[in-house]
């Protein structure tokens, strides 16, 4: 076992795109003048998210609905949904926050992250474990449930200064442009099938590893940023976002388990649950709780969270689920 | 040269207040405005980068107009700055063609 996972974490050490952000994180930490222009990170990012969810849309369709997609978005609702109370709870005991403050980091590790997916999906696909294209579907679906159980919190907790209902809350909650294109891709991917694939072939296929490792350089350059502009994080809080993501998972590979999901899936599933938003999230929180401390909540899910799923958790998710499933 | 005395008002907010706020100054009366992005720097709540993925941004909007429609706009704004950052600063400017502000 022990094995096997020093092996798969080696493998993953070593596919390009984790380079490519640990060459972003040293270029950041060396303080380079490497930089992606913000509109060539927002243009990728968006790009990403058409290719998961057109490619999902296509196998989604060739798989129909099957009860295992029923199962799986429901888990992922289900997940997404109850995440922030707990969250909530152990940052408030472990982490010292206020109660603004904690409410909004537990949006974001209830919430989900696309790149996570994305090298989780690439990881899977580089050592031959099938999982259901719907799981980009599942993806989308849980972006949103985290953020209204936030403002539950929020509001429920004194009616903190915050949790201001808006209407432009909700417009960056449910038409953000990154969830427009996530899920439009999933309908046009649907709609298209193999025809369409076929046509965005190069596109939505070879193109895509290369705009990901240009993608995660900048991540790698955020997020060492990110880190070193961090003083208020305390061990309590580092401890949390490295631990959350472990009991995250495995209660997500359990109730996989229960659900009959497959051995992609519940790998994915763990991995969703184990991944902390930092686009989605932290737009929402800024509007609904203006007065929590986005350098504690981007600090945790980017420059913490987000390295150490890349790094070391997704080949650990999918070794211990290996190990669950025999 | 006809120069006309008028109010300036430079305003840094996120990205999300933007619409809202070009609503407020047309409604007091101001007739148009410069919205400003890529605008970075550091204030009481840390750093604004436009680092691409994790931040919305700020943005500077830049408007003149009377200095009846400035009051009008301070007020709001002292209200919104209760819940979410940002700054505005307020200066005598020249203009030509007062007509226009």
């Amino acid at each position: 076992m022990l094995e096997n996972l020093g092996a798969a974490a080696g493998a993953n050490l070593l596919a390009p795109a984790v380079l490519f952000f640990a060459l972003g994180a040293i270029a950041g930490w060396l303080k380079s003048d490497l930089t992606i222009p913000d509109q060539v990170a927002k243009s990728l990012a968006l790009y990403l998210m058409l290719c998961i969810g057109f490619k999902g849309g296509v196998e989604a369709r060739a798989s129909g609905l099957t009860p295992d997609l029923l199962s799986a978005g429901a888990l992922g609702l289900c997940l997404s949904f109850a995440a922030p109370f707990a969250a909530y709870a152990a940052l408030r005991a472990f982490g010292a926050l206020d109660r603004v403050t904690a409410a909004a980091t537990a949006a974001h590790y209830g919430s989900v992250s696309v790149v996570t997916f994305a090298a989780g999906s690439e990881y899977l696909r580089a050592i031959g474990v099938e999982f259901g294209g719907y799981m980009a579907a599942v993806l989308a679906l849980m972006e949103t449930p985290a953020i209204l159980a936030a403002l539950l919190i929020a509001g429920s907790r004194g009616g903190a200064a915050g949790a201001r209902i808006k209407p432009t809350l909700w417009r960056e909650v449910f038409l953000n442009g990154a969830a427009v294109v996530l899920v439009g891709s999933f309908i046009i991917g649907a709609i298209t099938n193999e025809p369409g694939r076929e046509r965005l072939d190069l596109f939505v296929g070879a193109l895509f590893q290369g705009a990901l490792c240009l993608f995660l350089l900048d991540m790698g350059l955020v997020a060492s940023r990110r880190l070193a502009a961090a003083p208020k994080l305390n061990w309590g809080l580092i401890g949390f976002a490295l631990v959350w993501p472990l009991l995250s998972a495995a209660a997500a590979l359990a109730a996989s388990m229960a659900l009959n999901l497959s051995l992609g899936d519940a790998s994915l599933m763990a991995v969703l649950a184990a991944s902390a938003s930092y686009i989605a999230a932290p737009a929402a929180m800024r509007i609904a709780l203006p007065n929590a401390d986005a350098g504690v909540y981007l600090s945790l899910s980017l420059g913490v969270t987000f390295p150490f799923n890349l790094l070391v958790g997704i080949p650990l998710y999918h070794a211990i689920a290996r190990l669950m499933y025999g | 040269m006809d120069l006309v005395t008028r109010t300036k008002l430079e305003i840094f907010v996120e990205a999300h207040a933007v619409n809202d706020l070009e609503r407020m100054l047309t409604r007091v009366g101001f007739k148009g405005c410069s919205v400003f992005e890529g605008v970075e720097g550091a204030g009481s709540h840390g750093a604004w980068r436009q680092t691409g993925v994790d931040e919305a941004g700020m943005r500077l909007i830049i408007t003149i107009g009377s200095e009846a429609s400035a009051r009008a706009a301070l007020t709001w704004l002292e209200d919104y700055f209760k819940s979410y950052p940002g700054v505005v600063a307020v200066s005598e400017v020249k203009v030509l063609r007062a007509e226009r502000f």
